[in-house]
């Protein structure tokens, strides 16, 4: 067995800046992300957050790669006890025109063998990226509840 | 370990019903298959095939489970590639959860493709193209249009 790596496509109907805008500004992130706000400067090498509708920063880490609109590279581990084992694993994502489509390509990787938070994520970015889709080709995100992630199970 | 394994989830705004409709029915699964539709009585037992629309069967099996809306389990092989035919049956898996909230009509999909032996070309190839026809199944739901062309 490998390290865990996590990989997800989806193709949306939209165009690379219009993606790229949604996966890095942060008022439109807290609409389809579970409410977290994303706060960078996006430097390669700032620090790069996630942050709670409360203020609280949930997940942090550091920008590895910034050239839009085409490749976005951050990591980032959660804050909280339950991964305390955790470092920041790499999410990597690249934009590439399709059609009328972009294809959007998440590779994450770089965890601990046995990761919980690997676990964590791979049940989070289908629900954030599935979101991500709706808002973009419909308007409106999906109501996914946190909870639903059923992430103790 | 010694079985090759694909695994998709997406949510869709729809309900259980309306996705198993869009799973088994021919005529909307010909819409976003991407030139292709699948054809089965989807009881369990029964056969199944994916066609091209000319004709050609793509890929068949039989069904191994179907418990509507709920959960479809596949038997299924590739026919048209040799190759991909030799490789014999794999199991392709469908998982329909309502998401446990009043507010909202969200349904969790998940697509379990394996097969019993390692580094599968197989799963390699559906890995392709389950992202593609999920892709298109969701926004043809949420918004009336398929986004992908159709493609033989």
């Amino acid at each position: 067995m490998g390290k865990p790596e996590f990989i997800y496509v989806t193709y949306i109907e939209t165009t690379p800046e219009k993606l790229w805008h949604a996966l890095t500004d942060g008022d439109f992130t807290t609409r389809y992300w579970f409410g977290a706000r994303l706060r960078s400067d996006w430097k390669v090498g700032s620090s790069f957050e996630m942050v709670r509708s409360n203020g609280t920063v949930s997940d942090a880490g550091k920008v590895v790669e910034y050239d839009p609109p085409r490749r976005l590279a951050y990591t980032f581990v959660n804050l909280s006890d339950k991964y305390k084992t955790d470092f920041p694993a790499l999410a990597t994502f690249t934009l590439e025109p399709y059609g009328k489509l972009v294809k959007l390509t998440l590779t994450h990787e770089g965890f601990a063998e046995g990761s919980k938070f690997y676990s964590g994520i791979s049940k989070g970015w289908p629900a954030i990226l599935s979101s991500l889709k709706s808002i973009l080709e419909t308007g409106k995100p999906l109501e996914i509840p946190f909870e639903a992630l059923k992430m103790e199970a | 370990m010694s079985n090759s394994r694909f695994v998709y989830v997406t949510y869709i705004k729809t309900t259980p019903e309306r996705l198993w409709f869009a799973l088994t029915d021919k005529a909307f699964t010909q819409q976003y298959w991407l030139g292709a539709c699948c054809e089965s009585d989807w009881k369990a037992g029964s056969p199944w095939k994916l066609a091209f629309t000319d004709g050609r069967i793509a890929d068949a099996g039989e069904i191994a489970e179907a418990d509507p809306p709920r959960r479809l389990v596949i038997k299924w092989r590739n026919e048209w590639s040799p190759e991909l035919k030799a490789e014999g049956y794999s199991l392709c898996t469908f998982e329909i959860e309502t998401v446990q909230d009043a507010g909202t009509d969200a349904v969790k999909l998940s697509v379990i493709h394996s097969i019993d032996r390692p580094e599968s070309a197989f799963i390699q190839a559906v890995s392709g193209g389950w992202p593609r026809i999920l892709s298109n199944l969701k926004s043809l739901i949420e918004t009336g249009s398929v986004v992908l062309p159709k493609k033989a």
